[in-house]
């Protein structure tokens, strides 16, 4: 006879696993919410009820604009690695299939170099005498050294497309081999030249994809204060900066608070926006396609 | 493009693994270059600059220091994963979406947003930032990324054979160590490599929560705000053969441990099938 089920099994793990990530991720986020209602009196954190913090916040024009600031260059990664990751998954996904770990492998190992590294290269990359300014000059294309490369938007911009290039590839590849190629070969027997049937079928099929990918490298990058405060230069200023000077040096706790939850808000907010903004458009295509068949 | 891959997805490839890899070779040659500046014409080569390192000793205590608290970092990050990998995949749990969001949480709330919550929580507490609370926030980070590694290979496990061992008269714990465990070494060597390179890589949590605990990433973003300096280079380019080193140790543990697995798991998974009516 089989001994009486028992009644812990592997979904039971759930918990402890909860747990740990209810103490370490969702009580410090909560703790932010009760600290930007309290005062700071004689360097000393005490609890009140005060809307002093979110009153500075909603009233600050500066504090908008750093939130501005990270939506923006948020946006702009999201955007750059969609643009720029499409046709690498689709690359990938061509690949024979004995190849496919060793593009994985490709495609990660930059991720794995330290933020410092990264940010360190760039640096010379991008330098007065560095690599792009010495070919530049070498093709005769700029007669003295482009400024700039460095300590601009441009800079930030473009590293973090660099940063965030892999995650945004990985989620487009992973819905790309998910697509049925029968499809495609019927879109294609049926007459669809490949732009065809890339628009027609591809595309939508891998929406959900190119959405997890918005997503996630919107709320990655729009987060990052290295990258930007280290190779932004003097528009380099971001609000996680700004975060770690009032809870440092000015030990304005609740202020810190109020705006890192701001920026948190805004951050899921817009990556949210941006996803469903992909979902809608994938429905008007649909329905464009529809009507216009 | 049914035989073989097509030119433009060649060229489309060559492109993007260039730009991948463009910064961190350009880091390499300096790093060999015989020049106090990182200047374009080449000006010879040298070893001169890992000389330098070898004599470091401010490097080599960072080095130290990166390195223990890397490998707490790996073992948390990888049984926090297995256990989470396990549940999320496990039949009959409820609140799977839910479940699946709190994983991926540390992954979507920007590491400094992170960090300074936690130093808030942890000052408040008593708990000294340092090296206790870094490795915590480090393992943390790593959850999202280790439990996915491990979850891709379970779901792939066949179900039927913890099954048939459980049928055979395999306590649960039996059937996973004899089973699943044997499957899953692969993924997770992965997760705790994957838990080292990230804990080695992080600079932005060691900011907000190293304390006085002073790990190489640290050390050379002071030095770095400074200056560019070729003994940097050399510095980053032992860091990043080592991060290639496990990568690569760690793939192919993974192949080997897949080839010899996959066929006797394959004629077990099919050998039901054939029996069944």
């Amino acid at each position: 006879m089989r001994m009486p089920a028992i009644p812990l099994g592997r979904r039971h793990l759930a918990l402890p696993v909860a747990a740990v990530l209810v103490a370490g991720c969702v009580v410090p986020l909560a703790v932010l919410v009760v600290f930007s209602f309290f005062v700071v009196e004689d360097f000393e954190l005490l609890p009140a009820f005060s809307g002093r913090a979110w009153y500075e916040l909603a009233t600050t024009a500066s504090y908008w604009w750093l939130i501005g600031k990270a939506v923006l260059s948020g946006v702009a990664a999201a955007v750059f690695t969609a643009l720029a990751g499409y046709p690498v998954a689709l690359a990938l996904a061509g690949v024979p299939a004995s190849w496919k770990g060793v593009g994985v492998v490709v495609l990660l190992t930059p991720l794995y170099t330290g933020e410092i590294v990264r940010i360190y290269a760039w640096r010379i990359v991008l330098g007065s005498e560095g690599l792009v300014n010495a070919v530049l000059e070498g093709l005769g294309l700029a007669a003295e050294p482009v400024k700039w490369l460095l300590f601009t938007p441009f800079t930030t911009a473009l590293v973090l497309t660099y940063n965030n290039l892999p995650f945004m590839v990985l989620a487009i590849w992973v819905s790309v081999e998910m697509v049925d190629r029968r499809l495609i070969e019927a879109a294609r027997d049926l007459g669809a030249r490949p732009f065809q049937a890339f628009v027609k079928v591809t595309l939508p099929l891998t929406t959900p994809g190119l959405a997890a990918g918005v997503f996630a490298v919107f709320a990655l990058a729009a987060g990052e204060m290295l990258t930007p405060s280290l190779l932004g230069g003097t528009s380099g200023q971001t609000a996680m900066a700004m975060i770690d000077t009032l809870f440092g040096t000015a030990f304005d706790w609740p202020m810190a608070s109020a705006l890192a939850l701001g920026l948190l808000a805004a951050l899921f907010a817009g990556a949210a926006g941006l996803a469903f903004a992909l979902m809608r458009l994938d429905g008007a295509r649909a329905v464009l396609a529809r009507t216009t068949r | 493009m049914n035989s073989g891959i097509g030119r433009a997805s060649l060229a489309t490839l060559v492109v993007a693994t260039t730009f991948l890899y463009l910064p961190i070779v350009v880091l390499a040659v300096f790093s060999f270059n015989d020049s106090d500046l990182m200047a374009f014409p080449l000006s010879g080569f040298t070893l001169k600059w890992y000389g330098e390192l070898a004599g470091n000793d401010a490097f080599h205590a960072g080095f130290v220091t990166s390195t223990l608290v890397a490998q707490p970092v790996g073992l948390i990050g990888m049984a926090v994963g297995l256990a989470a990998a396990l549940a999320l995949t496990a039949p009959g749990l409820k609140w799977r979406l839910g479940f699946a969001a709190l994983v991926l949480l540390p992954f979507l709330v920007p590491k400094s947003v992170l960090s300074i919550a936690q130093a808030m929580v942890m000052s408040r507490v008593g708990l000294e930032r340092g090296a206790v609370a870094l490795v915590l926030a480090q393992a943390l980070v790593v959850v999202p990324f280790t439990t996915v590694m491990i979850a891709s290979v379970l779901v792939r496990i066949d179900p039927r054979l913890d099954e048939a061992a459980r049928d055979l008269g395999a306590t649960p714990w039996q059937s996973f160590r004899l089973v699943m465990l044997p499957q899953l070494k692969g993924a997770l060597a992965g997760a705790y490599s994957v838990g080292v390179i990230l804990s080695l890589a992080d600079l932005t949590i060691a900011m907000f929560l190293a304390g006085r605990t002073q790990p190489l990433s640290l050390m050379v973003a002071s030095e770095f705000r400074r200056e560019l300096r070729p003994d940097l280079n050399a510095m980053q380019v032992a860091v990043l053969a080592l991060t290639v080193a496990i990568v690569a140790a760690s793939e192919l543990y993974r192949r080997r441990r897949g080839r010899r697995r996959a066929a006797p798991a394959a004629r077990a998974a099919t050998a039901p099938m054939e029996a069944a009516p």
